[in-house]
């Protein structure tokens, strides 16, 4: 049995990897509701019902990189000071950090949530910059993307420890080595997960393509986005952990040839000076993360 | 689980930044090409401070004023541009832009230049001041020289406008502040400690050499020619509009079509020419050229 064909198989019994806590469901349903319709206080309770979720937002509200100044040290003052949609993106991201197995593997969590929350605030960023018409999915976008490395580590934890370390000793794209020896990579994977999962189509077209833009068959300028985002991380030092040496012209990948139709804009973006404004998220990333961390 | 205690970022007791602030880091970054990050703000608020001081401007408002409507702007414009970039020339200074060089842009330019008959690597450090980075390129080319460049010679013409700065560079003694970044390796390797403090080898400043040149002087730089690489650090900033464009034409025409050009840390190109193409490379970007017919530099009337 091939390796491709091994791993999808037990890709079938995903069931040991944990999905997302019970209680953002039912939080994103209620937050998908009209405005006018929402109650802080509704809000307020949906995550006071996990304790830990409710800290890690705490934390993660106080931080100038979703727009407060003023600490806050209580819920209810966090949703009315950042706003309901804000605290969405909040509650999801410290929901997906508890996604990890607690067995030690190469990949450290740490290195791996600064990666997918640098992208996801990338992502929004740029979004905003572009007048992309959906900066929030687009960090939810950006922060899933690489869920399929979350589920190779739970189904093929070895095999896929191997791929990073090659990856990382050649210094070259994780998801080339894993094509080369896992016979496929954790875009296909996250499809699957994000299928199981029953996300949107928009979000499963991002966590299967955004290393292969052209194959994706519906919202391609998300899924060109996220890619776009990703590579500028992972040039920027916010990637797996280590130096991809290599030489990108953003104008020349075929996730910008993609984006540009959407987006005019960005026929004369200044990739330089979004560059330069990435040296101020990582600092932030890498305190919250590690806050976050510290606070499990 | 008790209720969590109220966390703080050093930001947030800060409060947010400053809006007349944020036009002055948007201002330099128009005018002069160099950015200051969200998290070096506080740094150029200091920055701003000394020339306040200076002036004895007492807000941020105010002196905002002074860099776009009042007389002095121009002059004072240069005066914070060198506050900002005061205390960046030292060995080794930006190690993420020399690792990229050596990593993946020096194999490139290898690949490229073994199409030539001549197998000699010719850099050029425009703007190079006292002389600490085209020694430490000197420095990186000669541990290359049994591995990338093996078989390979290599030249690094350094020029600066400043004859003083010339002078310190040919003489190539450092104090504690400019070679701070120096491992033992390189200090015992490369270096003689002088009383002054520690000199440049003759080895390594055999590959070095230094002339007094204007960037603007057409008829001087026309003569740079055939170059793989240009560093031009913390230079252009100081130049209008025009001047920047002459110059980056110069450095267009003077290097070879597989060439580079590496700016200063968070410096830019962006809106001045499109002569070049931006490039990432791991923590660092660099310019190369566009494909475009070679022109004359336009003289200034």
């Amino acid at each position: 049995m091939s390796t491709q064909t091994a791993l999808i198989k037990r890709l079938e019994g995903l069931d040991q990897m944990p999905t997302i806590p019970v209680v953002l469901g039912p939080l994103l349903r209620y937050l998908e509701q009209p405005l006018e319709h929402l109650e802080v206080q509704q809000v307020v309770d949906l995550i006071s019902q996990d304790k830990s979720l409710a800290a890690q937002c705490l934390h993660m509200a106080n931080s100038p990189l979703f727009g407060r100044w003023q600490a806050v040290d209580n819920l209810r003052s966090a949703v009315v000071a950042l706003g309901l949609q804000r605290m969405r993106d909040i509650a999801i991201s410290c929901s997906v950090l508890t996604l990890l197995p607690k067995e030690k593997t190469n990949v450290d969590p740490v290195v791996f949530w600064e990666h997918s929350l640098g992208c996801a605030l990338v992502c929004r960023q740029f979004a905003r910059k572009i007048n992309f018409p959906n900066p929030g999915k687009a960090y939810l976008a950006g922060l899933l993307h690489d869920i399929g490395i979350v589920a190779h580590l739970w189904i093929v934890p070895t095999e896929f420890a191997a791929a990073l370390e090659m990856a990382r000793s050649r210094h070259v794209p994780l998801h080339e080595v894993e094509a080369e020896h896992l016979g496929l990579t954790h875009c296909e994977t996250g499809k699957i997960v994000g299928e199981r999962w029953h996300l949107t189509p928009d979000l499963v077209a991002v966590l299967g393509c955004h290393h292969y833009v052209d194959r994706a068959a519906n919202d391609r300028d998300l899924v060109a986005l996220v890619s776009l985002s990703d590579l500028l991380c992972r040039m920027s030092g916010l990637g797996y952990g280590y130096i991809e040496e290599r030489q990108v012209n953003f104008t020349e990948e075929p996730g910008f040839t993609l984006l540009v139709q959407e987006c005019p804009s960005l026929q004369t973006f200044d990739w330089a000076r979004f560059t330069f404004e990435l040296e101020a998220y990582m600092e932030e990333v890498h305190r919250m993360v590690s806050l976050l961390y510290r606070s499990e | 689980m008790s209720s969590p205690a109220p966390f703080r970022t050093s930001d947030a007791t800060a409060g947010p930044p400053n809006p007349h602030l944020v036009q002055i880091r948007d201002l330099v970054y128009r005018v002069a090409g160099i950015f200051q990050p969200d998290n070096k703000l506080r740094l150029l608020e200091d920055r701003c401070g000394r020339r306040m001081q200076a002036l004895a401007v007492t807000s941020l408002r105010e002196y905002y004023e002074c860099l776009t409507i009042k007389p002095i702007r121009q002059a004072e414009m240069v005066a914070l541009l060198n506050e900002i970039t005061i205390g960046e020339t030292c060995f080794f200074r930006n190690q993420p832009q020399l690792d990229a060089l050596r990593n993946i842009v020096l194999p490139r330019i290898i690949e490229a230049r073994a199409k030539l008959p001549l197998r000699h690597l010719r850099v050029w450090s425009a703007g190079c001041s006292t002389g600490e980075e085209p020694y430490t390129l000197s420095m990186m080319f000669l541990e290359e020289t049994a591995a990338k460049l093996k078989g390979w010679t290599f030249e690094v013409m350094a020029t600066d406008l400043n004859e003083r700065s010339v002078a310190h560079a040919k003489h190539g003694i450092y104090g504690d502040y400019s070679t701070r970044n120096l491992t033992p390796y390189y200090r015992q390797k490369y270096f003689i400690a002088r009383a002054e403090g520690l000199q440049v080898n003759a080895e390594v400043k055999a590959h070095v050499n230094f002339n007094r040149v204007n960037l603007l002087d057409d008829a001087r730089v026309a003569f740079m020619k055939g170059v793989d690489l240009v560093l031009c650090c913390n230079v252009l900033i100081y130049f209008d509009v025009m001047s920047k464009r002459r110059v980056i034409q110069h450095f267009y025409n003077n290097l070879l079509a597989h060439g580079y050009l590496f700016l200063g840390h968070s410096e830019s190109l962006y809106g001045v020419s499109e002569d070049f193409r931006l490039v990432h490379l791991p923590s660092a970007t660099a310019y190369v050229k566009a494909e475009k017919r070679q022109v004359a530099p336009q003289v200034k009337t």
